[in-house]
């Protein structure tokens, strides 16, 4: 009973796997994923981000380190 | 949990951005070493206030030139502490995109990403300044029209043209501001006869520095050392000097801008006219480039409203939106 068990758990296990596995391997649908970016791009979706704004250590006048990123 | 970073790893600053914070540091890109027992003595600021002021057993280096790693075990020790400092340990290893020139060669692109992975990252993507910054200055490139981005920085100046989120045409040369304060040493040497740091240089370009004639320019009183009889010397410059001794540099930086305007499609270029041309990085700062800039284009320049963090924060907007947006990482398309 109990080896009937464990065989019927790892069946299980293995089926969970695969199918977790094919699902990963999916390719991503070319319209949604480009949909999904420009969305990410647009000016409501980038606001939060470039509001966040908020330098650390603003450089004071006399300390400021070289010009260029 | 480590919250995820993006770093803006210029050959002049520093600038990391943490997921869900905003920039939580931004600092020059130098570390100071014990020559002799290879320490670590400082590390941005406090290590760029040391440039040219060390005795001989500390050397104060970038070790970043024209956007490229020119020392891969200072850089990795860079990253490393630059980590550390934001909170990064061996148990919080977050996900990092960093910003590299688009220029950067396959070789440059596995010392970057390896010396991340080694400082602590989990993983390591990287994805292109003018990408990032046009991201940043929050110009419409989810729109299908034309957004032409001029990221003069440190080392590079890269021209980029993007619609619908990618690329379309790109320029890139290894100039940039480090460029003009080599220039502004070499020519108060070769004029003037006087030794001066690389410091000494970026205050004069920031002092009486320009591309283009302005209004209301001074002159500056220069410190150095005679190269003839080795004692302190005062001189005088004027901006037509700064201005001679930079033109080589500055007209390498306007010929890639037009280059890139060539490259563009017909399509595209029509925007330009009425959307105008966005200037963002440090270098982009130096008195009337973006007038220079106009007047050799023909095409409106503006100035973006972050000119310094507009990188790191189109970075750290990937690194919000992941998972939809890591197809723009390097790589990812090709």
């Amino acid at each position: 009973m109990a080896v009937v068990l464990i065989a019927v758990l790892i069946v299980a296990i293995l089926a969970g796997g695969t199918l977790l596995w094919a699902r990963s391997r999916r390719r991503p649908d070319g319209v949604d994923s480009f949909r999904r970016q420009i969305d990410a791009l647009s000016p409501d979706s980038r606001r939060p981000t470039i509001d966040r704004m908020k330098p650390a250590e603003p450089p004071s006048d006399d300390e400021d380190g070289a010009h260029g990123t | 949990m480590a919250r995820d970073l993006a770093i803006d790893l210029g050959t002049a600053n520093t600038l990391v951005y943490m997921k869900g914070r905003g920039i939580v540091l931004n600092e020059p890109s130098v570390i100071a070493l014990n020559r002799q027992t290879g320490e670590v003595l400082a590390t941005g600021r406090e290590a760029w206030q040391m440039i040219g002021r060390t005795p001989g057993y500390i050397v104060a280096v970038r070790p970043l030139r024209g956007g490229a790693i020119t020392d891969f075990e200072i850089t990795e020790r860079m990253i490393r502490l630059l980590l550390q400092r934001v909170g990064v340990s061996r148990f919080t290893r977050p996900k990092v995109v960093i910003c590299v020139p688009s220029a950067i060669t396959e070789v440059e692109r596995r010392a970057v990403t390896d010396a991340a992975r080694r400082a602590g990252a989990a993983d390591a993507n990287l994805i292109e300044q003018p990408m990032a910054a046009a991201i940043g200055a929050d110009l419409p490139i989810d729109e299908p029209v034309g957004n032409m981005v001029i990221d003069i920085g440190g080392g590079t100046s890269e021209t980029a043209v993007i619609s619908l989120g990618g690329i379309v045409a790109l320029e890139a040369v290894r100039v940039g501001s480090f460029d003009i304060d080599a220039a502004i040493q070499n020519y108060v040497r070769r004029e003037h006869g006087i030794a001066i740091g690389e410091r000494t240089a970026e205050e004069i370009k920031v002092a009486i520095g320009s591309a283009d004639p302005t209004p209301d320019e001074n002159q500056a009183e220069v410190r150095g050392r005679d190269l003839m009889t080795g004692l302190p010397k005062t001189v005088v410059l004027t901006p037509e000097e700064v201005r001679f001794a930079i033109e080589d540099v500055v007209s390498s930086m306007v010929a890639s801008v037009i280059r890139c305007l060539s490259k563009a499609p017909p399509e595209l270029s029509q925007d330009f006219l009425v959307r105008g041309m966005y200037l963002v990085g440090g270098g982009g700062l130096l008195r009337g480039l973006a007038e220079r800039i106009e007047r050799e284009t023909q095409v409106p320049v503006r100035r973006s409203n972050v000119p310094l963090e507009a990188v790191v924060l189109g970075a750290g907007h990937v690194i919000e939106h992941y998972e939809a947006l890591k197809g723009m990482f390097m790589g990812a398309r090709r």
